[in-house]
């Protein structure tokens, strides 16, 4: 019987791809994994309403557990991204998923603010960690060339995923209250994972396949054994030692004050010019919606030219776009700042996965995108903060907007500081001795002629 | 089925002969501490505002603008921390 996936070739006049390859079912697993581990996290407003109404709890205090979890989940990255490379990111995932549901249902049983803080701020956190840091590397892993493609199309799940969960959540809370939500969302969620990780694989020769873009003549590459093992500590020591390694970690936290500023200010910064509350909520979910474009181009633009200067012009327009703020008075003003400002906002995090493989090769980046991304949670908690407080204090919106273009600018300063992405700055991965995987691949795995490279 | 990795594969030892990086990443280091001093100065002087508000605030309520009113540790040790006030 004829693989629909290649009649799909045929019927998208696909050349130098396929839909008919196992990396874009780890893509897909990624997705929901990614969908699912921060849907509790983005839907935390929808919680905050019915907490205070059940036990009288201040919002200040239920916002503690939110704060306390960006951290948490910010601190464990760099565990659970090494815990994905030294034993693999299934096993990995395997475990936050058990403590998704650990943390899921001790919160729906939750009657002290205490209770809500280690069941929702530190186990959550240490769950989402889990789940989130080591699958992306691992679906880097699934790409031996075309890793932007992959990266791209993985992204956009971050922003639809949430758009999604947050609506189901918000008629749950609504139909069968807080309580029983958590549980019915802990039970399908976790159900989801445990059925998704069934198909996920850490790296193609686990499957018994080879990486997406593959050419006849690549060797494999180490995957496992203790030359894997041994190497992967020597190669991580030389990243350490790289300049790009700390100046991504920086990067990545400006980044994230400079867009959480914008994120969790914009509703109240357009309501206190008098825009009306439904219409300032879909400021952002313009942003949102606009952003997906960007998630899904950025990763590809920076596989095909240079990540670093797509992620230059994605920082840089970010900060210069919230200068627009400034002079927002009307519905109309916020509006046209969203679609525009959306645009480098989209593409300001997604290249990371694409500029790692630049500068390190197919060396296994879990533990260095853990800390990259312990970077992004402390900037996401510190922008977060920093609307609220600037505006309690001052009374106007004004600081909080100029910090959050100073955060993006000195983040697009710190990217014209890093190393040019030509070649890279650690040794080649090491590759198996035996013939091209040409000779050996499965006939359904050469999904690429030495021609179509790229 | 032949798979990519057969079991005949032997892994290469990995080409390092020569490879080092010797000089530390001054650059690296020096960008991320100045965005951890830059954040923490931040957070002191706005926290050393907002103490200062609360403190004034509590004054003018109590109907005692004129006298001191003591602050909370954390008001007084923001005030304390924040050169500017």
């Amino acid at each position: 019987m004829t693989n629909p996936a290649y009649w799909l070739d045929r019927k998208f006049g696909l050349r130098n791809h396929t839909i008919a390859h196992y990396a874009w079912v780890i893509v897909a697993i990624a997705g929901v994994v990614q969908m699912v581990g921060a849907a509790i996290r983005m839907a935390f407003g929808v919680l905050v309403d019915p907490l205070v109404e059940s036990f009288g709890w201040t919002p200040g205090s239920i916002g503690i557990a939110y704060a306390l979890m960006s951290i948490v989940t910010a601190l464990a990255s760099p565990i659970a991204g090494y815990l994905g490379n030294r034993f693999g990111a299934r096993k990995t995932m395997a475990v936050g998923t058990a403590l998704f549901f650990i943390g899921m249902m001790w919160t729906s049983q939750t009657s002290a603010i205490w209770e809500l803080y280690v069941a929702y701020g530190t186990v959550f956190g240490i769950a989402q960690a889990l789940l989130l840091v080591p699958v992306v590397p691992a679906v880097a892993a699934w790409f031996r060339r075309h890793l932007g493609l992959g990266t791209g199309i993985m992204m956009v799940s971050w922003s639809l995923g949430p758009a999604l969960v947050v609506q189901v959540l918000a008629v749950l809370f609504e139909t069968v209250g807080w309580s029983s939500a958590f549980v019915i969302v802990g039970v399908v969620g976790t159900g989801i994972l445990a059925f998704v990780l069934i198909y996920f694989r850490n790296t193609p020769e686990d499957a018994n396949r080879i990486a997406y873009g593959t050419l006849t003549n690549d060797k494999p590459l180490v995957t496992e054994g203790s030359v894997f093992v041994s190497t992967q500590k020597e190669f991580q020591r030389f990243v350490y030692k790289t300049n790009a390694f700390w100046n991504l970690i920086n990067i990545h936290f400006l980044g994230c004050v400079g867009h959480a500023v914008i994120l969790v200010g914009i509703i109240p910064m357009a309501i206190n010019k008098g825009v009306g509350p439904l219409t300032a909520a879909g400021v952002l979910t313009t942003i949102s919606v606009i952003s997906v474009s960007t998630r899904f181009i950025t990763p590809i633009l920076s596989d095909k030219f240079s990540a670093k200067t797509v992620m230059f012009l994605s920082f840089f327009g970010q900060g210069v776009g919230v200068f627009l703020l400034f002079t927002a008075d009307s519905a109309l003003d916020f509006y046209v700042f969203a679609v525009l400002w959306s645009i480098p906002y989209g593409g300001e995090g997604t290249a990371f996965p694409v500029v790692n493989r630049q500068y390190f090769g197919h060396f296994p980046i879990g533990t260095t995108y853990g800390w990259q991304l312990l970077g992004a949670g402390l900037g996401m908690a510190l922008g977060g903060a920093i609307p609220g407080l600037v505006f309690d204090i001052t009374g106007t919106y004004a600081w909080a907007i100029g910090l959050s273009a100073a955060f993006s600018l000195a983040g697009a300063v710190g990217i014209a500081l890093l190393e040019p992405t030509r070649h890279q700055l650690i040794p080649a991965w090491p590759e198996m001795e035996a013939g091209p995987i040409g000779a050996t691949a499965p006939e359904e795995n050469r999904t690429l002629s030495p021609e179509a490279g790229d | 089925m032949a798979s990519a990795t057969d079991q005949n594969q032997k892994p290469a030892i990995p080409e390092l002969e020569g490879f080092s990086i010797s000089r530390p990443p001054f650059l690296g280091y020096g960008l991320i501490a100045s965005s951890v001093f830059g954040s923490v100065a931040l957070l002191i002087y706005f926290g050393a505002w907002a103490a200062t508000d609360r403190i004034e605030n509590r004054a003018l309520a109590s109907d005692n603008a004129t006298e001191i009113q003591d602050g909370e540790w954390w008001e007084d040790g923001l005030i304390f921390a924040c050169p500017l006030h």
